[in-house]
């Protein structure tokens, strides 16, 4: 019953917004335990299919490069095929020491003019033609000024047997270069180097090649890479102590690396940011994470709604029942059971059994005082041997009035018992004055006249008498005004009132008294019918003679039944 | 027919010069050549190995033909002995691959193979180009300076020859063997030289007495010095 007041105290959550809390909760920590695993699994696996994809890039790269090589000498080899070429070289090495500077300069001038042509159909930076000394002799392409005449040619080369395929430093540049005899009869007389500048752009063909991030390092020196500039720095910083492959933090990204292939103190690396394969790769496991995030919240919303509407409605439904026994005293409240959970159903039938116990105890509490009020009115009654039973017989006239006027069933129970009750405040009357046989004094009608304030005062102390009040205290109203205590009029006296005024006025006359005797019932009747309007309410005067005959043996004696249960 | 004719003429001339020439004492120089050198050292790598067709077929001429042996300036004097000799193409080859003539000679340069040939030098001694010419067709060059002469072929550039021209007839080229022999030659004190095109040469001090033969072997080239 204290469900429908509320406390001063801030209120506790609602149960939807604790379950969904709770259930969001959950799911928020299993998605993000997931996210983590996934982040840190998602890591490892792109690092090792950056080094694989680097090692199958390198493997690539070494199978095309053998080619490109092979490719670039025998291109190489043709183009050593110039009779002029030969003719020249040779005679001018057979004759260097001895012929004129004139003769010299031609022969020399003729090797530049070759070469110029052969170099037009290759797109080397350099052709370089040396004698076999080594000793350049001439070169030509975009680059040749590098190689000035005279300079010796010192090939790096990745084994030293190897003298096809090496690095050469010239005019403070690095060139990869491949290089064939140029031979008469197959003896040597010169050797032809096609020579490619390993910059930036070598290292670009070099990265589309390899599908790698490239860096060309040279004496612990940076010569070309892809990288940005400051990781290429930081890699270069780091490349003395290089392994041939593993992985390095730079500019504060991942990378695993690999050497494609080394060339005395050249080495050509591979680079794939570990970082910026795994961002894709996170990104789309984030997407399809929030994917699923957005999902599970959504059923969680539905779930967490469900159940708490299952665990609420019935407890929702239980409060209200119970409010509203609380505001009706007295009903009988039953809950039906909600089939929602076993808990909700004990916690219902549990009610129920309370609710039946204290409807019981407050039945027989009723009945006790009904009883006792019943042994009061029969006792006051008993005071006077002319009124004995009076109080009884005016309780079940007035009950026959009322259900002739249709008054509801509350109603009646009121009227029943503040019926009986209606002289008790006679209590208070001196014998003197109660059971004077002759006729009253001014005074002594007086005293009699303060009953029903009496009896109200008497009343007022016990609660669930309260509404037996306005009978006891204006049964002896009268519409004309007339009446007492308070001389109401007309439609102020309230309808039990008016039916106990009428039925006690009817017992009285068909009562014995001192000064006279029982008058029959059809005087009694006449004698009312003559006050209707006046002293009594019309309507419940017509009802008492419609309900007469009901209530009366055929000697007009009331029948009054004791055996009835007040509120059957 | 005309080479044999041409052969007798040259003997002829040079006995008549003989004859015509001051008594002198002469003897001869003999000895054996030994190469100490490869020359043919053909790259392991190298796509092409031999562009020649049909040369692996021929037998290769031994690399002892092509050591000349002279005489550095004999002072030799009086009319120099001309002579007419032929360098083959064949196989793409230039046959044979080292000549050495006197000053004033002439060589004919015919082509036995079955497509053209051509045949051209840059050297200081002689700068000449005989143009291109079909099989069975022949080009003489005659050769009026001292040097060497290199000879090359401007279709196939692997083909290439050596023409040594001396202002004196103290040469020979060593047999297969190795052997060689200069005669006639007048005695004295002489500087021999033994040559060769790739691997350099060897000088040594000769002394001819009339009459009699010295005897030098040569080893080319020069041996290295501890």
């Amino acid at each position: 019953m204290t469900a429908s007041t509320s406390s001063p105290a801030p209120q506790p959550p609602r149960l939807l917004v604790r379950t969904l809390g709770v259930i969001l909760a959950t799911v928020a920590l299993l998605l993000i335990a997931v996210f983590v695993f996934v982040f840190v699994s998602v890591r490892d696996q792109v690092r090792q299919s950056v080094a694989a994809g680097l090692e199958s890039g390198q493997r690539i790269y070494a199978a095309v490069e053998n080619r490109r090589q092979r490719e670039l000498q025998s291109q190489a080899a043709t183009l050593a095929e110039n009779p002029t070429l030969k003719a020249t070289i040779d005679t001018y090495a057979a004759e260097a020491r001895t012929a004129s500077q004139a003769r010299i300069q031609e022969w020399l001038a003729t090797i530049d003019n070759e070469l110029e042509k052969v170099a037009a159909r290759v797109d080397s930076d350099a052709l370089i033609l040396a004698d076999t000394h080594q000793t350049t002799l001439a070169a030509a392409g975009r680059l040749g000024d590098r190689w000035p005449r005279g300079r010796p040619i010192a090939m790096a080369a990745g084994k030293p047997s190897d003298t096809i395929d090496g690095v050469v430093r010239a005019g403070g540049m690095l060139f990869r270069v491949v290089s064939v005899p140029l031979q008469l009869a197959d003896v040597p007389i010169g050797t032809l180097y096609l020579a490619e500048n390993l910059d930036d752009r070598y290292a670009k063909e070099l990265a589309s090649l390899a599908n790698a991030e490239i860096a060309i390092v040279s004496d612990g020196l940076l010569v070309a890479s892809t990288l940005p500039q400051a990781t290429a720095r930081e890699f270069e910083a780091a490349a003395a102590s290089r392994q041939p492959d593993g992985t390095a933090v730079l500019d504060g990204q991942s990378y695993a690396f690999r050497r494609l292939v080394q060339l005395g103190s050249t080495s050509f690396y591979a680079l794939g940011s570990i970082d910026e394969s795994s961002r894709a790769a996170t990104r789309t496991a984030i997407r399809n994470l929030a994917l699923i995030a957005a999902g599970a919240a959504a059923l969680a919303l539905i779930a967490s709604f469900w159940l708490a509407r299952m665990l609420s409605e019935p407890v929702g439904r239980l409060s209200a029942s119970l409010a509203a026994a609380g505001r009706t005293p007295g009903a009988r409240v039953q809950l039906a059971r909600t089939g929602s959970s076993r808990e909700v159903d004990t916690l219902t039938d549990t009610f129920n059994a309370l609710m039946a116990s204290v409807a019981k105890a407050e039945e027989e509490t009723q009945a006790a005082y009904t009883g006792s009020i019943r042994a009061l009115a029969t006792a006051l009654d008993a005071r006077d041997p002319y009124t004995a039973g009076h109080s009884e017989r005016v309780s079940v006239l007035s009950v026959a009035i009322a259900r002739e006027l249709k008054l509801p069933d509350d109603d009646i129970e009121v009227i029943r018992l503040g019926a009986l009750l209606h002289d008790i405040g006679k209590i208070g009357v001196p014998d003197e004055v109660l059971l004077k046989a002759g006729a009253l004094t001014e005074a002594e009608f007086n005293i009699i006249k303060q009953h029903p304030v009496a009896g109200a005062r008497i009343l007022r102390s016990v609660p669930f008498l309260l509404p037996h009040i306005p009978i006891v205290e204006l049964h002896h109203e009268r519409p004309d005004g007339r009446g007492y205590p308070h001389g109401l009029r007309g439609d102020e006296i309230p309808m039990h009132a008016r039916i106990v005024h009428v039925a006690d006025a009817y017992d009285a006359i068909t009562s014995k008294r001192a000064y006279r005797n029982a008058r029959p019932s059809g005087d009694a009747l006449r004698e009312i019918w003559r006050f209707a309007g006046t002293e009594f309410h019309a309507e419940v005067v017509g009802a008492l003679a419609t309900a007469l005959p009901g209530v009366t043996s055929d000697t007009g004696e009331l029948v009054v039944d004791h055996g009835e249960q007040v509120h059957a | 027919m005309l080479r044999g004719r041409v052969l007798f003429g040259a003997c002829l001339l040079l006995s008549a010069l003989a004859a015509g020439a001051q008594p002198q004492e002469t003897g001869s120089i003999a000895g054996h050549i030994r190469l100490t050198a490869r020359v043919r050292a053909p790259l392991p790598a190298n796509p092409y190995p031999s562009r020649a067709i049909g040369r692996h077929e021929a037998p290769a001429a031994p690399e002892i033909r092509n050591v000349v042996v002279y005489l550095r300036d004999p002072g030799f004097k009086g009319a120099l002995p001309a002579s007419h000799v032929e360098l083959h193409q064949e196989n793409e080859t230039f046959v044979p691959h080292v000549l050495a003539i006197t000053k004033g000679s002439t060589v004919d340069f015919p082509n036995d193979d079955p497509f053209f040939h051509n045949v051209f030098s840059l050297s200081s001694a002689a700068t000449f180009n005989l143009g291109r010419y079909p099989r069975g067709k022949s080009k003489a060059q005659t050769f009026n300076k001292a040097g060497l002469v290199k000879v090359f072929c401007d279709i196939h550039s692997h083909m290439s020859a050596s023409i040594l021209v001396l202002d004196h007839p103290y040469f020979a080229i060593p047999g297969t063997d190795g052997n060689y022999e200069i005669r006639n030659v007048p005695a004295g004190q002489y500087t021999i030289i033994g040559w060769h095109e790739r691997v350099g040469e060897r000088a040594a001090s000769v002394r001819v007495d009339a009459g009699r033969q010295a005897a030098v072997d040569l080893t080319v080239p020069v041996e290295d010095v501890p």
